[in-house]
C-alpha cells in the first residue's frame, strides 16, 4: 500500500547549519505518529520541510506523487499544519480563521457548525478576534481552522506547550474524535504521556538524524529512553 | 472657515484617501513602500487626458485610465515586486524610485513637459448650491466618488473571500501559504487594484489640478505621510488620515499661509509624537 506522507531523505540548512540530515518519514492512512525528540532535534524542521521552509533537498510525497514547491500545495493535497506556536490571526474573529482553513479548496465532512461541536470553547467567542482568545482556546482554533481545510493527514507540532493539564485532556479527547474521523496525525511532542495514548508508532529524531522508530510500546524501554532522552 | 473651504479640504482628502488607500494596500501585503506610486496616479492623469484629447468622453476615461494602470500594477508585480520578494526594503524602495523616474520621463517623451488641460464633463462642470453656498460640482463628484469607494473596498476587504486571504495575508505571508492561500495570486490582486487606485485618483485630478510631469512627486510625499499617519500598512487608517489631512491642509491654506506648505510635516510630527505607530497601529 502506498503510504499517505512519505519524507524521503530529505536535507535542510539554516544559515549554511544543516538541521535535517537525510530525514526519511512516512505515515500511512488514518495512523497516528509521534515525532519525538530533545529541542533542536529537527521535530519542527521536518514539519515545516513540507512546506518549503526551509528548502529542502530530497523527495516529498502525498498519495506517492512528489509534492511541488509552492507553498501552499500540501493543503490543496490534504496535508494541514497547527504550526507551533499556534500562529492565530489576532485581527481576524474566531470565525473568520476558521473559514481560512477553506482556502486549500478542498471539501468534506468539516464544517463551522461542526468544529464548534468539537471545540465548544470556540462557540462561545465566535465573534471575537484571535488576539483575545486563551492560549487554549487558541490552540482549539488552530486544529479547527487546519480540519476546516479538510487534510488526510494533520500535522501538530507541540500542541500542548503552554496548556493547563485539564485543557491538554481536552485536547486530547479532541484529537481521538479526529482519529476516529479517519485523519491521520503526526503528533511532534515534548509531552511523551500524550503521544503514548494517542500513537501506533514514534519516530525519535537526534541531531536531524532518525535515531530510532518502533512500536509507541518501545517507548517504555530504557534503551530507548536513553537514546531520546525523554 | 468657511463651508466652501472644509469641501475643498474633503475634496484634497478625497484624492488622497483613493491614493494612500491603494499604497498601503501594497505596503501591507508586499512589504514595499511603492515610491512609484506618485508617477502611476500621473500617468492616470495622462491617460485621462489622452482619452479626452482624442475626443472621447470623460466618464469613459474614468473606466480606462483605472483599467491601463491595473495592467502596470501587474507588470510592476511579476516583473518586479514578486522576484524582489526576499530582498530587503531599502532595495525594493530603490527599484520602485527607479520605476518612478523612468515613468516620469517617458511621460515627458510621449506627451511633452507643457501642463496639458483635462475639461470636467458638463454634467459637473458648473456649481451646486451646497446650504446656501455655490460649489464646483465636480469637486462633490470627487468626494462622492471617494467615498464610494473607501465603502466598496472596506466592504470587499471585509465580506468577500479574497477580502479574507488579503486580510490575513498582510498579517503573517508564511502561516497563510501554509493554509493554503495563494499569496503570489492575492499579491496580484493587490498591485492591481492599487494600480487602479492609483488611476482613478489621477483621472479625478485631472480637471482639479491640470496635467503635468512633476503632479506626482508633488503628491507622492503628502501621500506618504498619511499612509505613515494613518499607521503603515492600515487601509481605514489611511482613509482616515488622508481625510484629517485635507482639512488640516486647506485650515493651514487659509489661517497661516505663508507656512502651510509644512502642515503635513508638523502633522507627522504631532500623530507620531502622541501614537508611533499612526493612527490605527497598536500603542507601543
Amino acid at each position: 500500500m502506498t503510504p499517505l506522507l512519505e519524507i524521503d531523505d530529505i536535507y535542510a540548512s539554516y544559515g549554511g547549519a544543516l538541521v535535517l540530515d537525510g530525514v526519511s518519514l512516512s505515515v500511512d492512512e488514518g495512523e497516528t505518529v509521534g515525532l519525538i525528540g530533545r529541542n533542536g532535534a529537527g521535530k519542527s524542521t521536518t514539519l515545516l520541510s513540507i512546506y518549503g521552509v526551509p528548502t529542502v533537498r530530497g523527495e516529498i510525497r502525498v498519495s506517492g506523487k512528489a509534492l511541488g514547491k509552492r507553498q501552499y500545495e500540501p493543503a490543496s493535497r490534504g496535508v494541514s499544519l497547527v504550526p507551533q506556536g499556534k500562529r492565530i490571526y489576532p485581527n481576524l474573529t474566531v470565525e473568520e480563521n476558521i473559514m481560512l482553513g477553506r482556502a486549500s479548496g478542498r471539501k468534506g465532512a468539516w464544517t463551522v457548525a461542526r468544529l464548534k461541536e468539537l471545540f465548544p470553547n470556540l462557540a462561545r467567542a465566535s465573534g471575537r478576534p484571535g488576539n483575545q482568545l486563551s492560549g487554549g482556546e487558541q490552540q482549539m482554533l488552530a486544529i479547527a481552522r487546519a480540519l476546516m481545510a479538510e487534510p488526510q493527514v494533520l500535522l501538530l507540532d507541540e500542541p500542548t506547550e503552554g496548556l493547563a493539564p485539564v485543557i491538554i485532556d481536552e485536547l486530547i479527547d479532541a484529537l481521538r474524535v479526529i482519529q476516529e474521523a479517519g485523519t491521520a496525525l503526526v503528533l511532534v511532542e515534548q509531552h511523551i504521556r500524550m503521544v503514548q495514548q494517542l500513537a501506533t508508532r514514534f519516530v525519535a529524531l537526534g541531531k536531524g538524524r532518525v535515531v530510532t522508530q518502533g512500536a509507541v510500546g518501545d517507548l517504555e524501554t530504557r534503551a530507548v529512553q536513553q537514546l531520546v532522552a525523554l | 472657515m468657511n463651508l466652501a473651504q472644509v469641501l475643498n479640504g474633503l475634496a484634497l482628502g478625497a484624492l488622497l484617501m483613493i491614493l494612500s488607500s491603494g499604497l498601503a494596500l501594497i505596503y501591507g501585503l508586499r512589504g514595499v513602500m511603492n515610491f512609484s506610486h506618485g508617477a502611476l496616479y500621473m500617468l492616470g492623469a495622462y491617460l485621462a487626458y489622452e482619452v479626452t484629447s482624442q475626443g472621447l468622453s470623460f466618464w469613459l476615461a474614468l473606466i480606462l485610465a483605472p483599467l491601463g494602470l491595473a495592467i502596470v500594477g501587474a507588470a510592476l508585480e511579476l516583473g518586479f515586486f514578486r522576484r524582489l520578494q526576499r530582498r530587503s526594503h531599502i532595495e525594493v524602495g530603490l527599484v520602485t524610485f527607479g520605476i518612478a523616474l523612468v515613468i516620469d520621463r517617458l511621460i515627458v517623451i510621449v506627451w511633452g513637459d507643457n501642463t496639458l488641460p483635462v475639461r470636467a464633463p458638463k454634467a459637473v462642470d458648473g456649481t451646486t448650491n451646497v446650504f446656501g453656498t455655490d460649489y464646483p460640482t465636480y469637486r462633490l463628484l470627487m468626494i462622492v466618488v471617494a467615498i464610494a469607494m473607501a465603502a466598496a473596498l472596506v466592504l470587499w476587504l471585509r465580506n468577500s473571500r479574497v477580502g479574507l486571504h488579503i486580510r490575513a495575508a498582510s498579517h503573517d505571508t508564511e502561516t497563510s501559504g501554509i493554509l493554503g492561500i495563494n499569496v503570489d495570486r492575492v499579491s496580484l490582486v493587490v498591485v492591481m487594484l492599487g494600480g487602479a487606485l492609483a488611476g482613478l485618483a489621477g483621472t479625478l485630478a485631472a480637471p482639479y489640478f491640470s496635467v503635468s510631469p512633476g503632479m506626482g512627486q508633488s503628491i507622492l510625499i503628502t501621500v506618504l505621510i498619511v499612509v505613515v499617519v494613518g499607521g503603515i500598512g492600515s487601509v481605514g487608517g489611511a482613509m482616515a488620515a488622508a481625510l484629517l489631512l485635507g482639512l488640516v491642509q486647506i485650515m493651514g491654506n487659509v489661517w497661516l499661509p505663508s507656512v502651510a506648505v509644512l502642515v503635513p510635516y508638523a502633522l507627522l510630527i504631532v500623530v507620531l509624537l502622541w501614537r508611533p505607530t499612526g493612527l490605527a497601529g497598536k500603542r507601543v
